[in-house]
């Protein structure tokens, strides 16, 4: 009869066996079924270590409220690649930030943000908070005047960060059309917000005012060519060409009707609407008429819509950017406006210029984060999917618990012999 | 309302802002004699104390007589200017000093700003015609003043352009005749005006 010591001691030996046995065995026969470990968000960065140990035969399964960092979605598409089956659930907000430098004289920052309709989004650098914008429809874009670093946007726990753009060399402007009040005034209200202007103006047949220099319409010196009427039409095809090679234009007025113009133009331009009153006092933009877009092409869309029709078109032609704008007296708003119409007017055509300058492409993002975190990690691990059927519960207990087992229980065995005086 | 130039004559309370009738459709006729551009066949006549001066950015102001601003006036010139209007004076009297230069160079440094020296290379010079500087009127030599000519005009600046162009030469009698007369002259004594007008929509 064995004394309850030595059967202890039994225990623990055959214990000892039955572990290396079954370790070993394990190692040389893989498993037939498929098990799964499930994590929830916020332990998935602690539990990554111990997925990357596990055999390739586990499903690793992630339930996720907020998308995981870009070093985190990097891992778990590695695991992916290992021959994990990588999967998650679970509704993260989806957001999305972009920033390009404006092409303005005075700098700034244009920041375009996507996020679900009515949140509310924060935006900020790396200094403070820069904006909170409420998201109306599918986005909103907003200009900073300075951002330093980077630029981040945040809802729901989410963010999304852009490398903040260094601003562009704004290149000039060219302003065409025959001499009038239309294209003096857009001439004085660029120069006056800092745009280099070199204006052409034709006041008699072969007689030009303006820059005598020789005009090349190239994106390397040009930034925008705006046409007042018709006149544009001296320039032929290399309009065409500036413009699909990157350079913006915005066609003023009648100058879509020009032949070179009407390729380009975002749509045909109607009949001049007239207004059947016309203000007694004080003139606003459009006030006195304008032509409408009468019908956009498909690349096109229409900006502003007022009363006559689409007053403002634009597309996309080649690389550049194509404006219609059917006001050809906005002057008389600079000039006749109420108080602060002359600001309001030189705002107006500078930032309708920077909507289509041409500006250099920025250089890729260098700070390896995510401007749009979820569908970055949908482009790395796939869309939100549940476990298959019939897998489920624990993952394997690691090994190395079991090695502390084995050593345990060897410990208690010898221990308890000499414990008896044994050797 | 169209987007053709209209020739507009300032009218002001003081003085005798009517003092040269024909001189706009002088130079309407010239407008349309010299260059493409369009122009309204007849000019109109604007009060400087009505808001509806500010729909014109080129205002041809004349007179013999002394001129002293209305408060509304003085607002709407100052209105007018900084929002890139080209006030064009001219004194129909050619003396040095008379009644109209004192008065009128007080009232647009009160409303705009000191007038300087136009420089002759000014692009005023150059804008269409080319001039060595302004143009000798006939009365200058032969009239009230003697062989007193003026070299230069008189200007306020405003960001590198002319805000108000002011001239004693009396261009008001030079170009105060019939458009049908001019084949009667040589030389267009009225090609100056092209320039001013020019000048205005381009610059």
């Amino acid at each position: 009869m064995r004394s309850p010591r030595s059967r202890f001691e039994l225990a623990c030996r055959v214990g000892v066996f039955a572990l290396l046995g079954w370790l070993l065995g394990a190692s040389v026969i893989p498993s037939g079924g498929r098990r799964a470990d499930t994590v929830n968000g916020a332990g998935l960065e602690r539990r990554l270590p111990v997925w990357t140990r596990l055999p390739s035969n586990v499903a690793l399964h992630a339930n996720l409220d907020v998308t995981p960092a870009a070093a985190t979605i990097d891992w778990l598409a590695a695991l992916g690649h290992s021959g994990h089956s990588v999967t998650w659930t679970g509704t993260p907000t989806p957001l999305a930030v972009a920033a390009e430098a404006l092409a303005d004289p005075r700098g700034g920052t244009s920041v375009h943000v996507a996020a679900p309709a009515g949140s509310s989004v924060v935006l900020r650098d790396d200094a403070s908070v820069l904006d909170s914008v409420r998201i109306a429809n599918l986005g909103v874009s907003v200009t900073a005047s300075d951002v330093v670093g980077s630029m981040v946007a945040g809802v729901r726990g989410e963010t999304a960060k852009v490398r903040a753009p260094d601003s562009v060399h704004v290149r000039s402007v060219v302003v065409v059309g025959g001499a009038g009040w239309e294209g003096k005034f857009i001439v004085a209200a660029l120069e006056e917000r800092g745009w280099h202007v070199i204006a052409r103006f034709a006041v008699a047949p072969s007689v030009d005012v303006g820059q005598n220099a020789a005009l090349v319409l190239d994106t390397a010196r040009i930034a925008a060519v705006i046409a007042v009427d018709t006149l544009l039409g001296r320039f032929g095809g290399a309009i065409e060409r500036y413009v699909r090679s990157g350079g913006g234009l915005v066609l003023a007025g009648s100058s879509s009707l020009a032949a070179p113009a009407s390729r380009l133009a975002p749509g045909a331009l109607g009949a001049r609407f007239r207004p059947a009153v016309l203000p007694a006092d004080t003139i606003g933009l459009g006030a006195t008429g304008f032509y409408p877009v009468a019908s956009l092409e498909r690349d096109a869309i229409a900006l502003e819509r007022r009363t006559g029709g689409v007053s403002i078109a634009a597309r996309r032609v080649g690389a550049g950017r194509v404006i219609q704008v059917g006001y050809d007296d906005s002057w008389r708003w600079r000039m006749a406006g109420g108080p602060g119409s002359e600001v309001a007017h030189r705002a107006w055509w500078s930032r309708l210029v920077s909507g289509v300058a041409y500006a250099p492409p920025a250089g890729a993002d260098e700070t390896g984060t995510s401007a749009a975190p979820l569908a970055a990690m949908i482009a790395r691990i796939g869309p939100a999917r549940p476990l298959p059927p019939g897998m489920g519960g624990r993952a394997p207990i690691d090994r190395r618990v079991y090695m502390i087992v084995i050593m345990v229980l060897l410990l208690a065995e010898w221990g308890s012999r000499r414990w008896r005086g044994l050797r | 309302m169209s987007t053709e130039f209209v020739f507009a004559t300032a009218q002001y309370e003081s003085g005798d802002w009517d003092s040269a009738p024909l001189v706009p459709p002088n130079i309407i006729d010239t407008i349309a004699r010299y260059t493409e551009i369009a122009v309204a066949p007849t000019g109109v006549i604007v009060a400087l104390s009505d808001d509806r001066m500010l729909r014109y950015p080129l205002l041809f102001l004349t007179g013999h007589l002394p001129v002293r601003f209305t408060e509304a006036e003085r607002r709407n010139v100052r209105r007018f200017v900084e929002r890139g209007g080209m006030l064009f004076v001219d004194d129909h009297n050619h003396d040095i000093d008379g009644t109209f230069h004192k008065t009128a160079t007080e009232e647009i440094t009160r409303s705009v700003g000191p007038l300087v020296e136009l420089p002759n290379d000014h692009q005023l010079y150059t804008a269409f015609f080319k001039f060595d500087g302004p143009p000798t009127t006939s009365h200058e030599l032969n009239g009230w003043g003697d062989n007193l000519v003026h070299r230069h005009l008189l200007a306020v600046m405003r960001g590198g352009r002319i805000a108000v162009l002011y001239s004693s030469k009396d261009y008001s009698s030079e170009w105060n005749y019939h458009p049908d007369s001019k084949r009667f002259l040589s030389v267009d004594n009225t090609r100056f005006a092209v320039n001013i007008v020019v000048y205005a929509l381009s610059a």
